[in-house]
């Protein structure tokens, strides 16, 4: 009652103040007049009655504003009035508010971006119901080699983890998806299809708008060729037709009956064009690591439960690899949360980034703290004034902290733009599918954490100011014309050698970054790359799993590859430099060896293949087209697996598998890591085999995986080359389409696109780092500049020339900014530690960046510094000596 | 009693307008003098602390006032109880008459 009472009169208050105000007004006169009145009624005249009713009212305007002062929503107006006060100051000091408002815009901007891609991978529920009950295993392994990782895992752990673990409802995929072609009458079109285990869909609940998940009979080996199409492909290739359930298609050269389409935006971890059923065992493609698991918690069961039921179920493995080499180890298994396992690998980039860009915060801060400091400083007289007509130090705080959070609330509010855009060009620089997720939002997470970010930042760099005002002194600030100690100066100059410190640590990390991809980008290829074009097909095709149309189709279309006019070489091989590539382990020896068993990269490859590469022959010989199906079967090795296993004998003439005998010796080319994932580019221990020798029941499988490519080597430009490759390829195979044409340089930066974003990403907050402590060195400068004026000009008259002047003024700049260098310095010797495991082919202390970054910090700074000082040529000391 | 007027304890001026209005309305200066009149010149009430009084009281809901014509034809505002004005006095009066019978028996105690 009593509350609704005084919201309707605040409203009245607020909205129909005109009203209000004359209604006082006419009261007030009306009890002077009635006062009047009484005192002519006791016998007074008429101006003394009036004279002693104004006396006895007390001043008119004080007590209407003290009606005023108890009115409801008088706190409201007097903010409102506040509020319109400070958007006034803003207005008035529009350099100020503008370089308050950009550096807040471009610091939260950045905060911004980066927090919506950590929102996006670690905060947004996954896209599936009970995102909770969702998870993956992973392999704890402790001994004299430890690790806690995703593993993937093998057949007969999978048939142990569906059969034994009733804890789970668990589901497989293939590692990666592969490429296919879809035959559609006469157009064929290239697909990634992902194969799933039966229950894979339910794990992540997701059910088709029409048809069924894979029954468990679909997932047997050789059972009932079964597909799964998703939404996409469903109504671009077959028109979104209702009636598709049951429709036989052509995949992979074999008829799949089509089961069930995935409704609309529909995601799983694979984001595959359509599913095939995985059809798991524990031989062959499960006698290896090559699935990944996810599972879902049954209602009624706990993780520990499960946990626990894993580790009974795997231990009854015959095969555990986690173990071997690695004496006296202990294994075991726990679930973590299907979002941690997705991102695990990609974590401490995005925290390493998220860390850079709170620095940034904190230099934005540092540098609004010095302005804003400034800017009270000189408000001192103003600030006197109110102070000495009454106003409370309160009023005057808060006076303040309205301004700073109007700054911050406009910085902020452009933040979200300058984040958005920067979120916008960042997917861009991303690599496809390096993010496990479909879209980085700008959802209620992000904004909460901007608003949080921005009031953060208010308090922060308006901490300050509000301190130095409370310690202020009203008789001092009423004498003198302007308040500056060298205590403020001595302050600033600390914010300044923070931010600077702070700077130099981000600089050195981007340095050591550029560094590594410098290193990554010019190590040597062990090939020659230039005029070089590559083109893949998907052999993963029934037609290609007879070895004799395979080699038919290899030696045919290579053979009219190099009758294309420009074209000097041609070849093809399971995968190119710079690639990662099939591995196999077990590879036997013979001999001196026996017992032995190696790791290696294996490529199968043309005749021409390492001509047309510019692959030097170290020792021995190439294969040749002499090298056939039935002849004495060969292999070539690389330098790497040389040193690795034969330490300096030759190699030429020995025994590898039982019956292949190695006849040459390759030099290493730059590989994408598979077997151990030391640095981007390593030069991986390879076997090469030939084409024509590849196992027969090894070709379905490696074509499930990889895809082939097709090498030409031009001596120049050949125009229209692409379409004359693929009209070669179609002189053998009408039906089988190239899915991509790539340069070797596009595919060293596909390679490396994950490092070049991350050196992107970094370089770019470092140089806002840079220009923020340039900006900070400048104010602090400007600002001395602006106060000693007169001093300077006095300097001057008694003979100090301006270049002089100009030195002794720009040395706190430059002298805060040599104590930020050292502190920075210090810091990195700490810090950089951290970034040990993202480096090649540079130290952590790396004396070239050290100084880059020195020089840029020295000149950078010398130019801040020096700037704001210019002014100094033009100050007369005549005019400024009179002005006193 | 001193002849000089006391300075209003914190609170009873609220209950001191309650009660000059429980006969009746009255308008600004009316009310004062009332309240002059009730405690026998002990309590004067300025201007400067009545109208924001007032002005509280009836954002309260407390009073309502309206505009009438003064005992000498001038033009005034008057206010009223309203009723839960009534029942803040009572509430008012009850507070008051414990804090009184406390304070009396506080000063009386040895």
């Amino acid at each position: 009652m009593r509350f609704w009472s005084r919201m309707r009169s605040a409203l009245r208050n607020l909205f129909r103040k005109e009203a209000v105000e004359a209604e006082l007004d006419d009261e007030v006169r009306a009890y002077v007049d009635l006062l009047t009145d009484e005192r002519i009624a006791a016998g007074m005249s008429a101006q003394e009655a009036r004279r002693m009713a104004l006396a006895e009212m007390g001043g008119a305007e004080q007590v209407k504003q003290a009606v005023r002062d108890h009115r409801a929503g008088a706190r409201l107006e007097l903010l409102g009035q506040d509020v319109r006060y400070g958007l006034r100051q803003m207005r008035r000091n529009s350099g100020f508010t503008l370089t308050v408002v950009l550096t807040l815009a471009l610091s939260i901007g950045a905060n911004t971006a980066i927090f919506s891609v950590v929102n996006a991978l670690m905060l947004t529920d996954l896209p599936y119901p009970h995102p909770e009950r969702l998870g993956t295993i992973f392999t704890h392994v402790t001994g004299s080699s430890s690790w806690d990782e995703r593993h993937h895992i093998n057949g007969e752990q999978w048939e142990l983890l569906r059969d034994q673990v009733p804890a789970l409802l668990p589901g497989i995929s293939g590692i990666r998806p592969s490429g296919v072609n879809l035959q559609s009458g006469t157009h064929v079109e290239f697909l990634h299809a992902s194969r799933i285990s039966a229950h894979y869909l339910d794990v992540l609940g997701i059910h088709p708008i029409f048809g069924r998940n894979f029954t468990g009979t679909e997932d047997l080996p050789h059972g009932p060729k079964a597909a799964i199409l998703s939404y996409g492909l469903w109504r671009t290739m077959f028109g979104a037709n209702a009636g598709i359930a049951g429709r036989v298609i052509l995949i992979k050269g074999e008829p799949y009956t089509v089961v069930g389409v995935l409704p609309q935006g529909a995601e799983t971890p694979q984001n595959a064009d359509l599913y095939l059923p995985l059809q798991a065992s524990r031989t062959g493609e499960g006698g290896g690591t090559n699935f990944i698991d996810i599972v879902r918690l049954r209602d009624g069961f706990t993780w520990q439960q499960a946990d626990a039921e894993i580790d009974h179920a795997w231990a009854q493995r015959t095969n555990r690899y986690e173990l071997e080499d690695n004496a006296g180890a202990q294994v075991s298994y726990h679930t973590v949360p299907l979002q941690r396992g997705e991102t695990v690998t990609l974590r401490p980039q995005v925290m390493g980034l998220m860390l850079a860009a709170g620095f940034i915060l904190l230099i934005a801060c540092a540098n609004l703290a010095g302005l804003t400091l400034v800017r009270v400083l000189r408000r001192t007289p103003e600030i006197a004034t109110r102070l000495a007509l009454g106003a409370s130090r309160w009023q005057i705080e808060r006076q303040l902290w309205i301004e700073n959070i109007l700054l911050a609330a406009a910085g902020g509010a452009a933040g979200i733009g300058i984040g958005l855009l920067a979120v916008r060009g960042l997917l861009r620089l991303l690599p496809e599918h390096l993010l496990p997720v479909k879209s980085v939002p700008l959802d209620g997470h992000v904004l909460a954490f901007t608003l949080l970010v921005s009031v953060l930042t208010s308090v922060l760099f308006g901490m300050l100011p509000a301190l130095v005002t409370r310690r202020f002194d009203l008789r001092a600030a009423m004498g003198s014309r302007t308040a500056t100690g060298g205590e403020h100066l001595r302050l600033r100059q600390t914010l300044i050698a923070g931010e600077v410190a702070l700077t130099v640590v981000l600089l050195a990390a981007s340095g050591l970054l550029i560094r590594t991809l410098i290193h990554l980008q010019t190590l040597p290829p062990g090939f020659d790359p230039s005029g070089v074009m590559t083109a893949t097909a998907s052999l993963n095709n029934l037609r290609y799993h007879d070895p004799v149309a395979f080699q038919k189709l290899l030696e045919e279309s290579t053979e009219a590859m190099r009758r294309i006019p420009g074209v000097e070489k041609a070849a093809a091989g399971l995968s190119l430099p710079y690639e990662r590539s099939l591995i196999m382990a077990g590879i036997t020896f013979s001999g001196k060896e026996t017992g032995q068993t190696a790791i290696a990269d294996e490529v199968y490859v043309t005749p021409g293949y390492f001509d047309t590469l510019g692959i030097p022959i170290l020792t021995g010989r190439a294969f040749t087209t002499a090298d056939g199906p039935n002849t004495q079967h060969v292999i070539v090795i690389n330098q790497a697996f040389a040193r690795s296993y034969f330490h300096g004998a030759n190699p030429v003439g020995q025994i590898l598998n039982k019956d292949a005998r190695i006849v040459g010796v390759v030099g290493d080319v730059a590989m994408a890591p598979g077997i151990d994932a030391v640095a981007p580019l390593t030069d991986e221990k390879t076997v090469y085999i030939p084409a024509t020798q590849v196992q027969a029941s090894l070709l379905a499988v490696v074509h499930d995986w990889f895809q082939p490519s097709w090498i030409v080597r031009t001596g120049g430009p050949v125009t229209g080359l692409t379409e004359q490759m693929q009209h070669a390829l179609a002189g053998t195979d009408p039906d089988l389409p190239f899915s991509g044409f790539y340069s070797m340089r596009d595919l060293l930066a596909k390679t490396l696109a994950a490092q070049r974003s991350e050196v992107a990403m970094l370089s770019v907050l470092a140089a806002l780092a840079l220009l923020l402590s340039a900006v900070g060195i400048f104010a602090l400068v400007a600002n001395i500049v602006a106060q000693k004026t007169r001093e300077i000009g006095l300097r001057m008259a008694l003979g100090s020339t301006a270049r002089q002047a100009m030195i002794h003024i720009g040395m706190p700049g430059v002298r805060a900014s040599a104590l930020g260098l050292v502190l920075g310095l210090m810091l990195c010797a700490g810090a950089l530690r951290a970034m040990r495991s993202v480096l090649y082919g540079v130290g952590v202390y790396d004396l070239p960046i050290l100084l880059v970054v020195v020089l840029a910090l020295a000149s950078v700074t010398l130019i801040a510094a020096m700037a704001p000082t210019l002014r100094i040529a033009a100050i007369d000391p005549a005019t400024t000596l009179r002005d006193e | 009693m001193s002849s000089q007027p006391t300075n209003l304890l914190q609170g009873t001026l609220d209950l001191l307008i309650l009660k000059a209005l429980s006969t009746g309305e009255l308008h600004g200066l009316g009310i004062s003098r009332r309240i002059e009149q009730m405690t026998q010149g002990t309590f004067c009430v300025k201007p400067g602390s009545l109208f924001p009084a007032l002005h509280r009281m009836e954002e309260a809901g407390w009073l309502s006032s309206l505009w009438g014509e003064s005992e000498n034809n001038r033009r005034a505002r008057f206010y009223r109880l309203t009723k839960t004005g009534k029942a803040q006095l009572e509430v008012e009066k009850e507070q008051w008459a414990k804090v009184a019978v406390a304070m009396t028996n506080a000063l009386k105690a040895t």
